[in-house]
């Protein structure tokens, strides 16, 4: 098995959940945050994942 | 702390993948040797990330952030001073030993180079810390899920045993080095913003040091003295005690991570294996650490944020999760709190792990049942995995009755670990040292350990001998038991060898320096050379140093 795609697979997962939530919320803060993090860290996870899954098709390649 | 429905999700999903990964490796699992060492078949990058999250347990993150609030930048010496150093060490001067004795365990590399009896010592001593750390890993996660989120502790603890309990059943030692990896993504991915977020807030490093006594963002300014540090310990103490006998005897000698570099596919790898590791390592404390200075910080900044409390002092166990409560809006909250969930299980299925292959082989093969088929030794490794989850809850309840996790937890490395490291160093470069003098080393180190902390108090502990000097902190004193410790079973070993009987030259090959063949590193790019990345780790850290002196 080649890690890099069950864990591109689940950080991919996690992203959309957090990009999607950080879209239809945007105005849902933690008492001391004043920026939109699900958003932010959502896109982050999403391209995090989707590198462990290009890198895993490049070595499949 | 309020947990929504697409916090729970997450959770959920992070258990699904774990599981999933466990369920995909089963078949991987034939003999009890793919079981309990994965027969070399896990690729470098995965041991490396495997070798750095197998530590990465419910002590580091809670305690690492409780001791950033507690000491300040000072805290970073267990990375930078400690693991980092005793890393490299493993991988450039050990890992050859290890590879080339053909060991399947630490243990078993103790029989080999001494004899026997220092195997059993070293087996049964190494099987029962590594339950009672496994016990504390989930003692730390009842009691904080009970405190945050309002869970039953022993709904908590049952829910996390059964699910490293069934990936580890399935798949064995691959099974949770995969996980490990996991694990390690998602504790960096979900505590970073953490860090960036907390200190952001509190004005940047600068605001930091502008809001903070210096000593608290001072590595190296405030050891002179151990009256001028919160630690209350000198540099001596400090690169003595942790630098080089509790980081080198916990990195080098402990089988929970010695176990992930021999999972390596060859002995090339097994090197790499904790110089790669090194790189994460050395930046943990900016994500483990920081976020518990900048708590102090926030403090003092009349944002209604205050140090959680206890009595009349703080509760610095619950820094962490009062400021992810403080940072965290639901959905980046579930990952937070499934990054909390993903050290522990990475730190309990690394006890685990050891524990069934150390019992198995070390144990039960030696002592037990000598010669039955492997498919016998499959089961019991089976067997092995459950009664290590179960030893766990029974010393997690156990661990109810101490404080302060990392303080314990040094301090039963100080009585096992620190002889140890003596013990190798000798066996590994001094052809010399026999199994007598082995033997009877470790003994005479556990017992000054024990010495020590018996005739020393430091914050009411220890003196149960009778008090006959004070530390002005328990973690002083820890250093200093381990000093000891090393020092006693240094000499003890190098006396009891010289009057004894050596092994035979030819029945040290692959096991001494002198007599093992080191593999050319040949045409591979630097980054291959064991040497050349290893001074690059620690020309590296010397920078980090220099910056947070």
């Amino acid at each position: 098995m080649d890690l890099r795609k069950p864990s591109g697979y689940f950080f991919c997962l996690l992203g959309v959940v957090l990009t999607l939530l950080g879209v239809a919320a945007p105005g849902m803060r933690a008492p001391l945050t004043d920026i939109n993090v699900n958003l932010y860290v959502g896109i982050a996870m999403l391209v995090f994942g989707i590198i462990l899954l290009l890198l895993a098709r490049r070595a499949a390649a | 702390m309020n947990l929504q429905g697409v916090d729970y999700f997450i959770l959920l999903l992070y258990f699904a993948f774990v599981l999933g990964i466990g369920w995909y490796l089963k078949r991987t699992v034939a003999t009890s040797a793919d079981f309990l060492t994965s027969q070399h078949s896990v690729p470098v990058w995965i041991t490396s990330l495997a070798f750095v999250a197998a530590n990465l347990g419910a002590q580091e993150l809670i305690g690492m952030c409780a001791s950033g609030a507690k000491y300040g930048i000072m805290t970073a010496h267990f990375y930078w001073v400690g693991a980092v150093p005793a890393m490299v060490f493993m991988g450039v001067f050990m890992m050859p030993f290890y590879f080339g004795s053909r060991a399947r365990s630490v243990p078993e590399y103790l029989k080999l180079r001494f004899d026997e009896k220092t195997r059993g010592l070293n087996a049964i001593s190494f099987a029962v810390m590594t339950v009672f750390s496994s016990g504390i890993s989930m003692y730390a996660l009842g009691l904080l899920l009970r405190l945050v989120l309002g869970w039953s502790f022993t709904a908590s603890v049952l829910l996390s045993a059964a699910i490293v309990l069934i990936y580890t059943l399935l798949g064995g030692l691959t099974s949770a080095i995969y996980n490990e990896v996991l694990q390690f993504f998602l504790i960096v991915i979900g505590f970073s913003p953490l860090a960036i977020l907390s200190v952001t807030r509190a004005g940047g490093w600068e605001g930091l040091r502008s809001r903070l006594p210096e000593v608290m963002t001072s590595a190296w300014r405030y050891m002179g003295q151990p009256a001028e540090n919160p630690m209350g310990i000198d540099t001596f103490g400090m690169v003595a005690g942790l630098g080089f006998v509790l980081s080198f005897g916990y990195w080098c000698t402990n089988f929970l991570v010695v176990q992930r570099a021999l999972a390596a596919r060859n002995m090339a790898e097994g090197r790499l294996t904790p110089l790669i590791g090194a790189f994460p390592k050395m930046f943990m404390p900016f994500i483990v650490i920081v976020p518990g200075i900048a708590a102090v910080a926030l403090s003092h900044m009349g944002l209604n944020y205050d140090l959680p409390r206890k009595g009349a002092g703080f509760d610095y166990d619950q820094v962490l999760t009062t400021l992810m409560a403080q940072f965290y809006p639901a959905g980046l909250l579930g990952v937070g709190l499934t990054g909390l969930m993903a050290s522990f299980m990475s730190g309990m299925a690394g006890n685990v792990t050891a524990f069934n292959t150390v019992f198995t082989y070390d144990i039960y093969q030696s002592y037990i049942r000598k010669n039955a088929a492997d498919s016998h030794y499959l089961t019991v490794g089976r067997v092995a995995t459950i009664a290590g989850v179960l030893l766990s809850i029974g010393c997690a309840y156990l661990t109810a009755l101490y404080n302060n996790i990392l303080d314990l937890l040094q301090l039963v490395f100080g009585f096992v670990n620190a002889p140890l490291f003596a013990t190798f160093l000798l066996g590994m470069f001094w052809k010399r040292a026999s199994a007598n003098g082995a033997f009877y080393g470790l003994l005479c180190g556990t017992a000054a350990a024990a010495a020590t902390h018996g005739l020393t108090v430091a914050e009411g502990k220890g003196g149960w001998i009778t008090p006959l000097a004070t530390y002005p902190s328990s973690m002083a004193q820890n250093f200093w038991v381990a000093i000891w410790a090393f020092t006693v079973c240094f000499l003890v070993t190098i006396t009891v060898s010289l009057m004894t009987k050596p092994k035979e030259v030819a029945e040290l090959k692959g096991l001494v320096w002198g007599v093992t063949p080191i593999p050319h590193d040949g045409t591979v790019p630097w980054w291959k050379k064991p040497v050349l990345l290893g001074s690059v780790a620690l020309g590296v850290v010397l920078i980090l140093n220099w910056i947070f002196r």
